[in-house]
């Protein structure tokens, strides 16, 4: 939800003659600050702020009185931010809870694998999910080429796990119904499912063909030369191999469906 | 003797056979013994996680419901089932809600899950549990001037900080060097082989081969040794698309851990599924092999 707040700013006399550019430029830089509008009388700017929660007006307020060239700091109104339905929906799936911590440093994009292949970096999905942008979020690339290799992760100055994230994502995806053209991996995804519902375990050969006949037969061409040294080494079993409690896994299954829920 | 749970996960029993051959044939040697868990199914791995929480965590929750009748640790020696099982492990316990359907879902399958099982690598298992003294005095075969590259994989360390540094671990190193070979420098060690995104974004995986074979080849390395079945499939199996792709000419066999100990500890050749690799190793384990004859 978040809250838009209003605040005034009075600059120090001593500043107040030539300081007014960089007070304006010290102000924007603010990651919660949207605009700085420059006004005349009682106070120098006026400020519109958009925080979290209710409670981190005071802290933005704090941070700006702290600075030496601000003389005093009102607060002129404080209302609900206008509403991001897609940052709440982001914000109550399991692994999306962390997008409003992102202070935007961009580590995540610097340590990510395949951000070379991905439409968005990290760091742009989580400032378009902030900013709503919903379609160009869930249709892109790149949570489809997270190899979950969780390097983001583990170096994350604050804890979002954006690789919990690109999962999350994922996930919001296929229950809308929204897909990326150019990536095949909700295909294979599919065909995973698939084949651990069917059998409780998964049949590499079955998950490959069905894949391939899904997406593009003729590329399977080119894995037949694999196939075969697999194959030939016992590494690619015919059969799939079926277990004892498939019924009870798919009793469990089932159940699941029904309570549906989390995405 | 140590007693463990063994959950082998669906790529033992196909591309990474050699894995569990080698497993089961060690163990004996390191005083430890694996009790497949009966009838297990697929962790679901990062594909089921990804297209539905509920079902994702039931999945993995039958599996640890049956983990849990046994009372001893859950060992797996494949990467991904490791993280996976430790994630719904933390899913369970961080999301209330969750669990409540979890269990509901367990119930009606007449299974329950209190939450109690502990998910272990083999590799960590080997390295804490027996230690690298214990094996050390069982080295039959030192691998004398093997040039091995310590490839860990992302989901050995990651996401969870366990028993070794997540950006740059050095357990595998020190296990190679207590079996008499070399571990070589080898910067990308704990990076990404695409795992499996090799089927539906082959150019991008074929990418992050090249680099690690790079990465290994110009170090010096004579073969790469590994933690996970899915690494060891997309540097052997892909090895020869890299080379038509980039023009290169790598031949580096890619062992697992597992392997590299039995030939160390002396354990018969036969059974650690040496045979099973694209790439043949027969020539980097020459020497270690013709030593290992009289034990045999």
């Amino acid at each position: 939800m978040g809250t838009k707040a209003y605040l005034m700013v009075k600059m120090e006399m001593s500043y107040a003659r030539d300081g007014h550019t960089d007070g304006m430029k010290e102000l924007k830089a603010m990651p919660e600050i949207e605009t700085v509008e420059p006004v005349s009388g009682d106070y120098d700017f006026v400020i519109a702020a958009t925080v979290d929660a209710p409670v981190r007006v005071a802290s933005v307020a704090s941070e700006i009185r702290a600075k030496e060239w601000v003389k005093n700091l009102d607060v002129l109104k404080v209302e609900p931010a206008a509403p991001n339905p897609f940052l709440d929906e982001v914000c109550s799936t399991p692994g999306g809870e962390c997008v409003r911590w992102c202070v935007q440093c961009g580590m995540c994009s610097a340590s990510c694998p395949n951000v070379g292949k991905m439409d968005y970096s990290p760091r742009k999905i989580i400032a378009l999910i902030r900013a709503g942008r919903r379609y160009d979020v869930l249709t892109s690339n790149s949570m489809w080429v997270c190899a979950s290799c969780y390097l983001c992760t583990v170096r994350c100055p604050k804890d979002v796990k954006p690789t919990e994230l690109m999962h999350a994502l994922e996930r919001l995806s296929f229950h809308h119904g929204l897909r990326h053209g150019a990536t095949s991996t909700p295909a294979m995804y599919n065909a995973f499912v698939n084949s651990i519902n069917n059998n409780g375990r998964v049949h590499e050969l079955g998950l490959m063909s069905k894949f391939y006949l899904k997406t593009n037969p003729l590329a399977a061409l080119k894995m037949i030369p694999i196939g075969l040294k697999l194959l030939s080494r016992g590494r690619m079993p015919l059969k799939p191999r079926k277990i004892r409690g498939i019924n009870q896994l798919k009793t469990i299954i089932e159940k699941a469906n029904v309570l549906g829920g989390a995405q | 003797m140590r007693y463990y749970s063994y959950f082998p996960g669906c790529s033992l029993e196909a591309t990474a056979v050699a894995y569990g051959l080698s497993t089961q044939a060690i163990t004996g040697a390191l005083d430890m013994e694996l009790i497949e868990l009966e009838d297990w199914n697929c962790c679901g791995s990062t594909p089921y996680g990804s297209t539905n929480e509920l079902e994702s965590l039931c999945i993995a929750a039958r599996n640890l419901a049956l983990a849990e009748k046994t009372g001893l640790d859950l060992v797996t020696p494949c990467s991904s089932c490791y993280t996976t099982l430790n994630r719904a492990n933390s899913q369970l316990r961080e999301y209330p809600d969750l669990k409540g359907k979890v269990d509901e879902c367990l119930a009606t399958a007449g299974l329950e899950y209190k939450g109690t099982v502990k998910i272990r690598h083999l590799f960590e298992v080997i390295f804490n549990d027996t230690g690298l003294k214990t094996i050390e005095s069982k080295v039959m075969n030192p691998l004398t001037g093997l040039r091995v590259a310590p490839y860990y994989g992302c989901q050995l360390v990651r996401p969870e900080p366990s028993f070794d540094n997540q950006q740059n671990p050095q357990s595998l190193d020190r296990l190679i060097a207590s079996l008499g070979a070399e571990p070589v420098p080898f910067p990308l060690k704990d990076r990404c082989c695409g795992g499996s995104l090799i089927i539906p974004e082959l150019d991008l995986a074929l990418g992050l081969i090249h680099q690690l074979l790079e990465s290994a080849g110009s170090n010096g390395a004579q073969c790469i040794v590994t933690v996970c079945p899915l690494c060891q499939t997309n540097l052997d199996a892909y090895q020869g698309m890299v080379n038509s792709k980039f023009g290169t000419s790598y031949n580096l066999p890619i062992l697992f851990f597992t392997q590299l100990l039995g030939v160390a500890l002396g354990i018969e050749l036969q059974g650690l599924g040496l045979d099973k690799g694209v790439i043949s190793a027969e020539k980097v384990l020459a020497p270690s092999v013709t030593m290992a004859e009289p034990a045999t």
